[in-house]
């Protein structure tokens, strides 16, 4: 079995450029599960389904759980309390672990940290997963937190200090992001447009530009592959 | 609330841009809350952030001041920074919270067009100090449920931002990444 755990930002993504219909494609390619937490699912469609501006696309991604595009950690038997607990353990690390003016920052939330704690939960079951994030500050937090640590100094200007002790809780997570998931869609075939020469720029920019932390340099690259 | 004396200064200070209508003075007044807000991430230390911002815009649009309700409203808001003002100096949290929140309830006795214009200015606001705050390095969904935002607004928002950080975001070259996505889907 082979997971992909997925965070709202990624998911948001893909509803707002209308690109639901080309996930939907990417889980028929999947020899696996795509996961999201009862968290997740309160910030992509519980609170949104309430906001008219947001609604359909809350309504859309509903959908994708209705038709079991998307699955509650459940369907591997992974008990919700257990990811409550992990969850809140690991949110007591990452929000104490860097600190300004005598506060510890906190800098992360419930949504994110609950991927965290469902990748955990597989790993320790010897389950391959993966965690789609399209923001930056979990990604940092556990692939290099020396960086998330150097944004705050370059930004808060204030006396900064971190636990390193902490980073290594952060080590065993593995990450893609909305364009790693679209360049496959694209490589593969299922992107419902004709072959212009620019689909593959299209794409990776409508993913950068509603929220993934992408560079136009990691973009190029992406394109020359 | 933290750094009270930071926090009086700029309150005081914002009071001269509003009555000077100095939209440039607000706007560099409203950058220098949002660190103590990404650290400390006080409701209040927001809520000023948001305030000082709003203000901003509300004084750069000189068409505002020629609807019904402007005298009323631009009262009000002297009226409740004054306010804001008097709480920090007596250490009164309780007054400093309910003067704050009078800036934003203000918005709710005008009617019209521009009551309208002026509670879209604030949910701009918001969203634009959500993504200092999310630039300053908060994740995204702490940063969201501190403003009182959705993910969905936050994500477009910022990412039409340019990426001043780029290189201190990239952490795993490009082929690696894409290798571990194409693997999973072998």
């Amino acid at each position: 079995m082979k997971t992909i755990i997925f965070d709202s930002s990624t998911l948001i993504n893909f509803a707002i450029n209308g690109l639901l219909q080309e996930f939907r494609e990417l889980k028929k390619l999947f020899d696996g599960k795509f996961l999201i937490t009862r968290e997740i699912v309160g910030e992509i469609i519980d609170k949104p389904i309430k906001i008219k501006r947001f609604e359909l696309e809350a309504l859309k991604l509903k959908e994708l759980i209705t038709d079991r595009i998307l699955e509650m950690p459940s369907a591997l038997g992974i008990d919700e309390n257990k990811i409550s607990k992990k969850t809140n353990e690991i949110m007591n690390v990452a929000n104490n672990t860097f600190f300004g003016q005598g506060n510890a920052i906190h800098i992360i939330d419930v949504g994110e940290a609950s991927c965290l704690a469902l990748s955990r939960l597989l790993n320790e079951k010897e389950i391959k997963n993966l965690i789609s994030v399209d923001e930056r500050t979990v990604r940092l937090l556990c692939e290099k937190p020396e960086n998330l640590f150097a944004i705050f100094q370059k930004k808060l200007h204030t006396d900064l200090k971190f636990k390193k002790e902490n980073f290594r809780n952060f080590k065993e997570f593995k990450f893609i992001r909305s364009t790693e998931l679209i360049y496959i869609a694209y490589k593969k075939g299922i992107i419902q447009l004709r072959n212009h020469q620019n689909v593959l720029d299209a794409l990776l920019y409508a993913m950068k530009l509603n929220g993934c932390s992408i560079s136009d340099d990691e973009i190029s690259e992406m394109k020359r592959l | 609330m933290q750094e009270k004396e930071n926090v009086l200064r700029i309150l005081q200070e914002t009071k001269a841009a509003i009555r000077d209508n100095d939209s440039l003075k607000l706007k560099e007044l409203s950058n220098q809350t949002i660190h103590t807000a990404s650290i400390a991430q006080d409701p209040d230390n927001i809520a000023v952030a948001v305030a000082v911002y709003s203000l901003s815009k509300i004084v750069e649009r000189k068409e505002y001041r020629t609807f019904t309700g402007w005298e009323n409203f631009y009262k009000n808001i002297l009226f409740a920074v004054d306010n804001s003002i008097i709480a920090i100096r007596k250490n009164d949290d309780r007054k400093l919270k309910e003067s704050l929140m009078s800036i934003r309830k203000s918005v709710s006795k005008l009617s019209g067009k521009l009551k309208g214009y002026i509670q879209d200015v604030f949910r701009k606001a918001e969203i634009n100090k959500a993504s200092k705050i999310y630039e300053h390095g908060i994740s995204m969904e702490k940063t969201a449920s501190l403003l009182g935002i959705t993910m969905f607004e936050l994500a477009s928002y910022a990412g039409q931002k340019p990426d001043g950080e780029a290189p201190l975001s990239k952490t795993i070259d490009v082929k690696t990444r894409i290798k571990t996505a194409m693997d999973m889907f072998k």
